[in-house]
């Protein structure tokens, strides 16, 4: 089909108009911007660059007309370029923090500088004890909980408008031509160039800082502790809000204007703001694996996983195929990360060298820092039973190895248990083994029982106290670790108190040996000399020994005044008569029974002064790189223990025992 | 798979204990073979990237294309990583299997290896900064394609000359900037306030147009402002010591000849690819005259050193073989274009042909070979990290073994 005759007029005029605007001709075309100005202007000049476009098509190479109409339209591509990048730059306001915060937050950003403001807005109350206290109150789930609230505008995708519709509108209109004309490749260009500068700018509105790996390898953990938190904030609002908005803006804009423009467009602008953004994550993944590590490390490694659906949803193209890929990477590092620093505290308990004994047999801070520990791995169990797939190596039974404890998770069958829960039980396991090994060090075999008792107890406890640990570590394990303190307290009674309760017997006391003799009175004596004498030592060495537990020290207190009370009682009852009719019955008979009774209520008390035991006792070393936060601060006797656990060891709160 | 990870991990230590007993009877002259083959293999791989066929010129006699493989061209390139993961195989082989993890803790590996990690994680920092610096080279090939598509238009009028002028333009203020400025963190809003000015005038004012052009700077910084690729390259190669000769040197030599290899490539790819901050890059570090290793290695260097010399003296933005070859053909057809009167004469239309068709050579080569560099390069990354990780495991191990006082 012809273009009919009046069209050639029609031609004219439009090559008039794109020749009026060519800002290489006049100074007012390029003072002015056409889009700045007259809406009937704007939809003259495009109208224009159509009609001269149509005209073209249906040209043929040699005419004139074609000709003419060529220089036209690169005299209008050029024009419309400049237009194109002049819209952009209208716009490019940084996203309004604003927006990106729940407005119930704002509330406590107005006292924050603009600097750190980002990060204030999602802190939390207990910011600077957060890396201490986590650990030993078992804060992992209230902290998460908060943090989910406080994220809540970013838990999905949500995208906001980076420009007005009108300006979208116009730049479609103008890409639409520029891309027909064949010129995608400068409008790709001009919308990356631009955007790029935004997409930065809100980005570094974030906060988010460019640190170089070997930067990250060199700061403390606890720095990194606070970057990592305030790094999940910010992936969370770059993937979800700010990336998600500028491929939304491209879509707008591009979207089915040919040879998926959208998707170029888009990777061209964040692909550099992403690429840093997973930078960070990337340099935790491959630093040194200690266990303090671990909590924060599973907390990046469930932030990332939790956005890998939206980041394989904002990096659907082609071209962003490297930073979907890089994103996955890194959390399936984070996950190889934590199962290392699981298998290295396994190994770091196990190896736990201190050998002086902790003074009247009480909790020793290695069980406390374990437990603790297993607790908070307890509050992970939803992200460590993904990734805790193998069972633990254990000693086998005939290895002969003495260094590494024995164990049969048959043993516990008729549980089907996780992975993660057999390593939960290993760790009890070796601790228990590294427990034993420590009470050799004590002299005093009834001691070490009672140190037996007291950590085992503690164990227990532990796990009754937590429903989520309770659960994996199952009621066969569980019983059999009663079992383990109960046998503890029956050891310490054997090894205290049948001596005491030998001096005690009727044999030997009658010269003759039968019943109905007459009773030796020298024997009698030495028999209650040497009870005295012993339950005189025994009184004053056990009332330092501790059972920070009150009920448990209750109850062996009563299980001692059941053995000893009654024997005392019926000897006394028998044989007080044969010293009192002598000369100072008071050297012999220096307890009544309820001298006893009181008595035995200062066991296990802890009572300072008459420590038998050098107070400077040396150090628990720490595990390792482990930051060693175990603590005594509910039970007051405990106190102790702090003074002997090295400096190393920061003491905060335990809210349990 | 997470699970035969951790396997993956264990059967590793088993291996070692293995071998450990094999080391004790005749495992001594296998290590030297070892030794002797690394040696000998690092050399012949960087004979075959020094030995470089000679320029052939090419069947089309308009322009002469230089080898595919010429020194420092992307395919170069690629071989060069190559040569580099190979070594790495072999090394890591030499170093950790078979190894008594003991040897760690003793002199000299104990004062090297924590060296060897230092590198290494220079050198995973090295590897981000030349991805982001091949973005922006396919960037500016983005640019030159624009001008290859204009002027392969017959026959070329103004509109043509115009638009690939404006591109070039862009390409050229770009290779500058981001090069010379690239350490200073010019910040966006310096380029916004001329940006649209310098984009509205960019056809009309030719010498504006060279400097403006309506640039925005086409990357930010990839690390803080004080991040520089230059001292990177410096602190990697400052510690660099040969083990003296005549000393029972055992693992010390292999541990030297991967790190000179090591900052070899990191250096040959920081001065080929832009980068952060590489002014004053140095030109040389110490690789032993002596050693048969190192000759190809030397050679090597020096030819690369020139090329940077001749950067910095002239002031080209790159020493990148098709970022020379793409700054020279787009200053050439700006100079055309600025002197470009139609109709053209058929003598200056088949120049510039040449040169259109030099550019296109040049954004092919580009387009094929950018993107498999960057995959490459994260691939180096990927290793680095793996050996890193195996080397800290053994520490590890060390640190377990010395138990009960392992602290």
């Amino acid at each position: 089909m012809e273009p009919p005759g009046n069209d050639a007029v029609q031609l004219e005029s439009a090559e008039k108009i794109i020749l009026r605007w060519d800002s290489t001709v006049s100074e007012d075309a390029r003072e002015r911007m056409i889009f700045d100005g007259d809406r009937s202007e704007i939809e003259r000049y495009l109208h224009a660059v159509d009609e001269i476009q149509r005209s073209m098509d249906f040209a043929t190479l040699s005419d004139d007309r074609s000709k003419s109409g060529a220089g036209a339209i690169q005299i209008a591509m050029a024009r419309l370029e400049d237009e194109f990048r002049s819209i952009l730059i209208a716009h490019t306001a940084p996203i309004e923090t604003d927006t990106l915060v729940d407005s119930s937050h704002s509330a406590s950003r107005t006292d924050s500088s603009v600097g750190d403001l980002p990060d204030d807005s999602f802190s939390y109350a207990d910011d600077d004890s957060f890396t201490g206290s986590e650990l030993l109150e078992g804060a992992g789930e209230s902290s998460r909980s908060s943090t989910i609230a406080s994220y809540r505008s970013t838990n999905s995708i949500r995208e906001i408008d980076l420009m007005p519709p009108e300006a979208i509108e116009d730049l479609r209109s103008i890409a639409e031509r520029m891309i027909s004309a064949g010129y995608l490749r400068e409008c790709v260009q001009v919308y990356g160039s631009v955007r790029k500068s935004v997409v930065d700018a809100n980005f570094r509105g974030l906060g988010v800082e460019k640190l170089s790996i070997g930067d990250v390898q060199k700061l403390e953990w606890e720095t990194l502790e606070k970057k990592i938190r305030r790094w999940i904030r910010a992936a969370k609002v770059c993937v979800r809000v700010l990336f998600a908005s500028e491929k939304r803006l491209c879509e707008q804009i591009f979207e089915s204007l040919g040879e998926s423009t959208d998707d170029a467009c888009f990777t061209e602008t964040v692909k550099g703001p992403a690429i840093q953004l997973f930078n960070f994550a990337e340099a935790i993944s491959i630093s040194r694996r200690s266990p303090e590590k671990l909590f924060k490390i599973l907390d990046l490694h469930d932030a990332l996983s939790d956005l890998l659906p939206d980041v394989d949803f904002v990096f659907e193209a082609k071209s962003s195929e490297s930073i979907r890929v890089q994103a996955e990477e890194i959390t399936s590092r984070l996950a190889e990360a934590a199962r290392g620093i699981l298998s290295e505290f396994e190994n770091a308990v196990l190896r736990e060298p201190s050998r002086i004994p902790v003074p009247g047999g009480t909790i020793h801070p290695l069980t406390r820092y374990v437990m603790n520990y297993i607790s908070l791995i307890s509050d992970y169990k939803q992200t460590l039973i993904e990734l805790i797939l193998s069972k633990p190596v254990t000693g086998s039974r005939y290895s002969g190895d003495l260094t590494t404890p024995d164990m049969d998770f048959n043993e516990l069958e008729g549980q089907s248990q996780a992975p993660l829960a057999l390593h939960l039980i290993w760790i009890i396991v070796i601790l228990q083994f590294n427990l034993d090994g420590k009470s050799k060090h004590y002299k005093d075999a009834s001691l070490a029982h009672l140190f037996m008792m007291n950590n085992v107890h503690y164990i227990v406890q532990k796990i009754k106290g937590s429903p989520e640990l309770r659960e994996m570590i199952g009621d066969t394990y569980l019983k059999m670790l009663t079992g383990k303190y109960r046998q503890a307290a029956t050891g310490y009674q054997r090894a205290t108190w049948v001596r005491v309760l030998y001096c005690l017997r009727d044999e030997g006391l009658h010269p003759t040996g039968g019943f109905s003799s007459g009773v030796s009175k020298s024997a009698l004596r030495e028999r209650f000399k040497s009870f005295n004498a012993m339950f005189d030592e025994v009184h004053r060495t056990q009332a330092a020994w501790l059972i920070p537990d009150t009920q448990l020290r209750e109850e062996l207190r009563i299980s001692i005044s059941e053995l000893v009370i009654p024997a005392y009682r019926s000897f006394l009852g028998r044989f007080k008569g044969h010293i009192e009719s002598g000369k100072h019955p008071e050297n012999y008979i220096k307890y009544s029974v309820e001298d006893l009774e009181t008595a035995v209520l200062d066991f296990f008390e802890g009572y300072q002064e008459e420590l038998g035991i050098d107070s400077s006792a040396s150090n628990v070393k720490c595990l390792g790189n482990m930051k060693c936060t175990w603590s005594n601060h509910n039970d007051g006797p405990d106190k102790k223990a702090s003074a002997y656990c090295s400096t190393r060891l920061v003491p905060v709160k335990d809210p349990e025992v | 798979m997470p699970a035969t990870d951790n396997q993956g991990s264990f059967l590793n230590r088993i291996s070692i204990r293995r071998n450990q007993v094999v080391s004790m009877d005749g495992g001594h002259e296998q290590e030297l073979e070892d030794l002797d083959l690394f040696q000998k293999h690092v050399a012949d791989r960087f004979s075959d990237l020094f030995s470089q066929p000679p320029q052939q010129p090419s069947p089309d006699s308009s322009a002469e294309s230089p080898a595919p493989d010429a020194l420092l061209s992307i395919s170069w390139l690629r071989k060069l990583l190559d040569a580099f993961l190979c070594c790495e195989a072999e090394f890591k082989a030499v170093l950790v299997m078979g190894r008594d993890p003991t040897q760690f803790s003793k002199p000299p590996l104990d004062r090297l290896i924590p060296d060897l990690l230092d590198r290494s994680v220079k050198a995973l920092d090295i590897c981000n900064a030349i991805t982001h610096g091949v973005e922006l080279v396919r960037n500016w090939q983005k640019l030159a394609q624009i001008a290859v598509f204009a002027l392969q238009q017959q026959p070329i009028g103004e509109g043509q000359v115009r638009r690939a002028k404006k591109a070039l333009n862009t390409m050229l203020t770009s290779m500058t900037l981001d090069d010379k400025e690239s350490g200073h963190g010019k910040s966006t809003e310096r380029t916004w306030s001329f940006g649209r000015r310098g984009g509205g005038a960019a056809s009309a004012s030719v010498n504006k147009d060279r400097t403006a052009g309506g640039h925005f700077r086409a990357f930010s910084l990839s690390f803080a402002k004080s991040w520089s690729a230059k001292q990177q390259i410096q602190a990697m190669s400052s510690n660099l010591v040969a083990p003296r000769v005549g000393e029972p040197t055992g693992l010390a030599l292999p541990v030297y000849i991967m790190s000179t290899v090591l900052v070899f490539v990191m250096w040959a790819l920081v001065a080929a690819v832009p980068c952060q901050e590489r002014t004053g890059l140095a030109t040389h570090f110490p690789v032993p005259r002596q050693s048969g290793w190192a000759q190809a290695v030397l050679g090597l260097q020096e030819k690369i050193g020139e090329e940077w010399k001749k950067k910095e003296k002239k002031g080209i933005a790159g020493v990148l073989d098709e970022m020379q070859r793409m700054e020279k053909a787009g200053l050439w057809l700006v100079e055309f274009a600025e002197a470009f009167q139609f109709p053209m004469e058929s003598s200056k239309a088949d120049e510039v042909a040449a040169q259109v068709a030099e550019l296109a050579d040049v954004c092919r080569r580009m387009e094929e070979g950018l993107v498999p560099l960057q995959l490459q390069v994260r691939e180096v990354f990927h290793r680095i990290v793996r050996s890193r990780a195996e080397v800290l495991d053994v520490l590890d191990q060390v640190g377990k073994l010395t138990s009960p006082v392992p602290y």
